[in-house]
C-alpha cells in the first residue's frame, strides 16, 4: 500500500512532517561564529579611525535593529503557530507544511510587492501632486488616471524630453550593454575555462567589478571620466588622441556612461557562462576532436547549444537590470547633458520626486512595468524556459 | 517539528515581553543651567525621556561642532537625548517627503530656507511663528527672517543668516580681491600664466545656483515671486547674457576648467590649485581648519562687479534654519524647542561664529566684537548686503530644473545664451503649470 495516498498516514504527515534539526552542527560552528564577529568587533575598536564607531553605538544599533528582528521574528512564530493549528490539527490538510514553509514568503512578498503595487496604480488614477501631497488631500477617478497616462504618451516626462525619445533611448542603453555583457562574459569564460597557471587569481580579479558596491564604482568611474584629471583622458592623450568632454557632449556622456555599465555587468555574466560552459561533458568535445571538428565548428555545434539553458535566462535577467540601471546613470551623468542620457526609470524618479509628478510617475511606473513584462512574456513564450514548470 | 513549534512558541513569548515591557523612566530633567545665556525662552524640558532625531544638512567639521554642541545641550537636559543624522540637502528634501509619508521623520530639521516653500505647500511641517510665538523672531537679524517667510508666515527659526556665495581668494596666490570682472579676467590670466597647470577661478558649474549672482549683475533675476503662482522670468537678455559670460570665461578666456563640479572645484582649491572659488559661507569652516590653512590663507570679498553694467553680483541670500515637522508633537515638540533654544541662544551662537565663521542670525551675536572684528566675516557681510533673498515658493525648483540644462548646453557651446534663456523659459512655465 502506497504511503502517501493511506489517509492515516497522509494525516500522521500532516501532523508530524519529518524534519530533523542539526543541532549537533549548530553548536559546532557556533564558537567559530562568535570567535569571528569578536575579532571583527576588536578590530573596530581598536581603529582610531573608526572613533564615530564606539560601542555605545555599536549597542544602539544593534538594539534598534535587533527590536525590529525580535518583532519580526515574534511575528512570523506567531503565523506558523497559527497556521500548525488550523491546517495540521483541525483541517488535517496534507499540503499544511507546504503552506507553513512558504507563508513567510508569500506575506513578505504581498508586503513588498504586492501592496506597493496595487497603491502605484492606485497612485496613477489620483491627481497626487506637491498640492495634494497627505492622505486625504488627494482624490482617486478614472479621469486623472486617463489625464496621467495620456500626459506620459504626449507631454514631456522630463522638462524638455518626452516620452519616446527616452524609451528609444533605453533600448539602445539595454541592447548595447546586453550584448557586451553577453560576448565579454562569454570571451572571458571560455579562456578560463581551460588549463591555465594563476585562474584562481585571474578569476578573482575579474569578479571584483561585481563585487564592489555598484554607488562606490559608479561614483569613481565618474571622477575617471573628467576632463582634465581622468584616467580616461590622459590615457587618451597618452596615446596621442586628443581629450574628450565626457561628461559635458550627449554622446560622449552616453558612451562613458555605457562602458562604465559594461564593466560592471561583465563579471556577473563570465560567472554563469563559466559555470554552464563547466556543466558540458568533455565527451562531446572528445568525440567532435575524433571526427576532425575545428574549434570553431565544435563551439558552434556543442557549446553554444549545450550554453542555451544557462544564457538565455541570464540574458532576460540581464535585460531586465540593464534596463532598470537607475545607479550608473544618475551618478555618472544625473541624466545629463541637458536630459540626453536619461532612460525611463532615471526620468521616472525625476517625474516623481524632483518635479513633484506623483500621478504621472505612477502611470509612468506602470507603463514600464508592462514594457518589461511584456518582453519578458514574449521571450519565455519563444524559448519555452518556463516549459518544465508546466508540464 | 514539535521541537520547532516549541521553540518558535518561546521565541513569540520572549519577544511579546520585551517589546511590552515598560520603558525605564528618568528623574523629571534639571531646568537649564545658569551658564546658559539669559536670551534663552524659558521652555519646558519634557519630564520623562525622550529622544529627539534630527536631520542636519551640515557636513564635515561643521557638523562635528552640531553633534559635539548637541552632546551639551543634553548634559544639560538630562532625559533629552539627541541624535543628529547628516543629510545632504538633497537627499533631505527627498527623504524628509516619502519619511514623513510612512509617519518616520525626524523630530527637528536642521536646512536651508528653500524646503521651506516645498514642505509647507505640501503640509509636512509647521509654521515656527505658531510653534514659538510671533514676537521670538524679534532678536533675529531681518535678512534671517524674511528668508523664512512663506504666504505671510515666518516658517523657519534662523540659526544663520547668509548662506550666500561669494568670492573666495587664496591670499598666497593673489594679494588681493578683482573688483570687477575685466580684472578678474586679468588676474586669473596672469596667474595661469605664472602658474601653468593651475586655474585662476573654479566654481561649481553644474548647478544655476552659482549662475544666480551673475544674473542679478545682469539686472534680471530668475523668478518674479511677488506674484501667485511665482511667474518665470529667465526668458530675459539679462539671463541670456549672464550664460553667454559664464560660457566665455570657459571658452574664451579659459579662466575656469572645461569641467568642474562642486567637489572638484572645492578641492582644486584646497589643493592650492585655484587662486579664487565662488563658494558659499558654508564652506569658510573647511578652509580655515588647521589643515587647510597650510595652503590657504583665506580672503574674503564681493563677487566681482559687472563691468558691463556697473552692477554688484547679487548671489541669494537665505540661511539655515530649524524647521518643524508637523508630526513632531508632545514631549519631544517640547524637547525640540528646547533645542532651538538652546542653538539660537547668544553663547551658542558666539560659538556658532567662532567655529564655523559663519554670520549669526541671533541680532545681540551679530552685535559682538567677535563678528564685527573679524576679516572673514566682514567680507561675508559684506557680500551678504548686496545680496536678494531667495524666492522659497516651491515654483523656484521649477527655475532650477529648468535653467540647469540650458545653462549647460551654453557652457558647452551647443546653444546660445539667447536660445538657452527661452527654453529655459519655455520649461519652466510647463513645469509650474503641472505643479497643481
Amino acid at each position: 500500500m502506497s504511503s502517501i495516498t493511506d489517509s492515516k498516514t497522509t494525516s500522521k504527515l500532516a501532523r508530524s512532517p519529518n524534519i530533523d534539526v542539526d543541532w549537533q552542527g549548530l553548536s559546532r560552528n557556533l564558537p567559530m561564529f562568535l570567535l569571528v564577529v569578536g575579532v571583527i568587533w576588536f578590530l573596530i575598536s581598536f581603529f582610531p579611525m573608526q572613533k564615530a564607531l564606539t560601542t555605545d553605538y555599536m549597542v544602539s544599533s544593534v538594539t534598534d535593529v535587533g527590536n525590529f528582528l525580535l518583532g519580526l521574528v515574534a511575528f512570523f512564530a506567531i503565523i506558523e503557530i497559527v497556521l500548525y493549528i488550523v491546517l495540521v490539527r483541525i483541517l488535517q490538510w496534507r499540503y499544511a507544511l507546504a503552506y507553513m514553509l512558504l507563508a513567510p514568503g508569500a506575506i513578505g512578498l504581498a508586503t513588498l510587492f504586492v501592496y506597493p503595487f496595487i497603491y502605484n496604480i492606485a497612485i496613477a488614477f489620483s491627481n497626487r501632486s506637491l498640492q495634494h501631497f497627505l492622505p486625504g488631500a488627494y482624490d482617486y477617478s478614472l479621469d486623472y488616471g486617463i489625464t496621467n497616462f495620456t500626459s506620459v504618451f504626449t507631454g514631456n516626462v522630463l522638462h524638455d524630453t518626452g516620452f519616446w525619445e527616452v524609451f528609444f533611448r533605453t533600448w539602445v542603453w539595454t541592447i548595447i550593454n546586453v550584448t557586451f555583457h553577453v560576448l565579454g562574459g562569454l570571451g572571458l569564460a571560455l579562456l578560463l575555462n581551460r588549463r591555465l597557471a594563476f585562474k584562481g587569481v585571474y578569476r578573482t580579479i575579474l569578479v571584483l567589478p561585481w563585487a564592489i558596491p555598484q554607488v562606490i564604482a559608479a561614483l569613481a568611474l565618474r571622477g575617471e571620466f573628467h576632463y582634465q584629471y581622468g584616467f580616461v583622458n590622459n590615457m587618451l592623450v597618452g596615446i596621442g588622441l586628443p581629450r574628450v568632454e565626457w561628461l559635458n557632449e550627449p554622446i560622449p556622456a552616453f558612451i562613458a556612461a555605457t562602458i562604465s555599465n559594461i564593466w560592471l555587468g561583465i563579471p556577473f555574466m563570465m560567472v554563469i557562462i563559466l559555470g554552464g560552459l563547466q556543466s558540458i561533458a568533455a565527451e562531446y568535445y572528445e568525440a567532435a576532436e575524433i571526427d576532425g571538428a575545428s574549434g570553431w565548428q565544435q563551439f558552434r555545434s556543442i557549446t553554444w547549444p549545450l550554453l542555451q539553458p544557462v544564457v538565455a535566462p541570464a540574458t532576460v535577467l540581464g535585460t531586465i537590470w540593464t534596463f532598470n540601471a537607475f545607479n550608473v546613470i544618475y551618478l555618472i551623468t544625473q541624466g545629463g547633458p541637458a536630459e540626453k542620457t536619461d532612460i525611463l526609470v532615471t526620468a521616472l524618479f525625476k517625474a516623481a520626486f524632483e518635479f513633484y509628478r506623483y500621478g504621472q510617475g505612477a502611470a509612468f511606473a506602470i507603463v514600464i512595468f508592462f514594457v518589461l513584462f511584456s518582453v519578458s512574456a514574449v521571450y519565455i513564450r519563444m524559448t519555452g524556459a518556463l516549459k518544465a514548470v508546466t508540464e | 517539528m514539535k521541537k520547532l513549534l516549541m521553540l518558535a512558541a518561546l521565541i513569540a513569548i520572549a519577544a511579546v515581553v520585551v517589546a511590552c515591557a515598560p520603558a525605564t523612566t528618568n528623574p523629571p530633567a534639571a531646568s537649564s543651567s545658569s551658564s546658559v545665556a539669559s536670551s534663552v525662552a524659558p521652555t519646558a524640558v519634557p519630564a520623562k525621556a525622550v529622544k529627539l532625531t534630527i536631520w542636519c544638512k551640515e557636513g564635515g567639521v561643521d557638523l562635528d561642532w552640531v553633534k559635539a554642541t548637541a552632546k551639551t545641550f543634553e548634559s544639560k537636559n538630562p532625559g533629552v537625548t539627541v541624535e543628529v543624522i547628516n543629510k545632504n540637502v538633497e537627499d533631505l528634501r527627498n527623504d524628509f517627503q516619502t519619511a514623513a509619508l510612512a509617519g518616520t521623520g525626524p523630530d527637528l530639521l536642521w536646512t536651508v530656507n528653500d524646503h521651506i516653500g516645498v514642505f509647507a505647500t505640501a503640509k509636512l511641517i509647521a509654521a515656527a511663528e505658531d510653534v514659538m510665538g510671533k514676537d521670538y523672531f524679534s532678536k533675529f537679524v531681518k535678512p534671517g527672517n524674511d528668508a523664512a517667510l512663506f504666504q505671510g508666515k515666518l516658517w523657519g527659526v534662523p540659526i544663520s543668516a547668509g548662506n550666500h556665495l561669494m568670492l573666495l581668494y587664496n591670499k598666497n596666490l593673489i594679494k588681493t580681491a578683482p573688483q570687477d570682472t575685466d580684472e578678474m579676467i586679468k588676474m586669473a590670466k596672469d596667474f595661469q600664466t605664472a602658474n601653468p597647470g593651475k586655474w585662476g577661478l573654479v566654481f561649481n558649474e553644474t548647478e544655476p545656483f552659482w549662475v544666480a549672482p551673475w544674473i542679478g549683475g545682469f539686472g534680471g533675476w530668475p523668478l518674479d515671486d511677488t506674484k501667485i503662482p511665482a511667474v518665470a522670468t529667465l526668458g530675459t537678455k539679462a539671463n541670456a547674457d549672464t550664460m553667454n559670460f559664464l560660457a566665455s570665461l570657459r571658452n574664451t578666456e579659459k579662466i575656469i576648467p572645461l569641467e568642474a563640479d562642486y567637489d572638484g572645484a572645492d578641492g582644486l582649491f584646497k589643493d592650492g590649485k585655484a587662486a579664487m572659488i565662488i563658494n558659499g559661507d558654508w564652506s569658510i569652516g573647511g578652509y580655515t581648519t588647521v589643515t587647510a590653512t597650510k595652503t590657504i590663507d583665506l580672503g574674503v570679498a564681493r563677487i566681482p562687479k559687472v563691468k558691463a553694467t556697473g552692477n554688484w553680483p547679487s548671489p541669494m541670500t537665505a540661511g539655515v534654519y530649524f524647521l518643524f515637522p508637523a508630526s513632531t508633537k508632545g514631549d519631544k515638540l517640547d524637547a525640540a524647542k528646547a533645542f532651538v533654544n538652546y542653538f539660537v541662544s547668544k553663547d551658542v551662537q558666539i560659538d556658532f561664529v567662532k567655529k564655523l565663521t559663519r554670520l549669526p542670525a541671533l541680532t545681540d551675536a551679530g552685535n559682538d566684537p567677535v563678528v564685527t572684528g573679524s576679516a572673514i566675516l566682514k567680507g561675508s557681510f559684506d557680500q551678504m548686503s548686496v545680496g536678494k533673498p531667495m524666492p522659497v515658493v516651491p515654483e523656484m525648483r521649477c527655475a532650477w530644473d529648468s535653467w540647469k540644462p540650458n545653462y549647460q548646453e551654453v557652457l558647452t557651446a551647443k546653444q546660445t545664451g539667447d536660445q538657452a534663456a527661452a527654453k529655459a523659459q519655455a520649461a519652466a512655465v510647463d513645469c509650474i503649470s503641472k505643479l497643481k
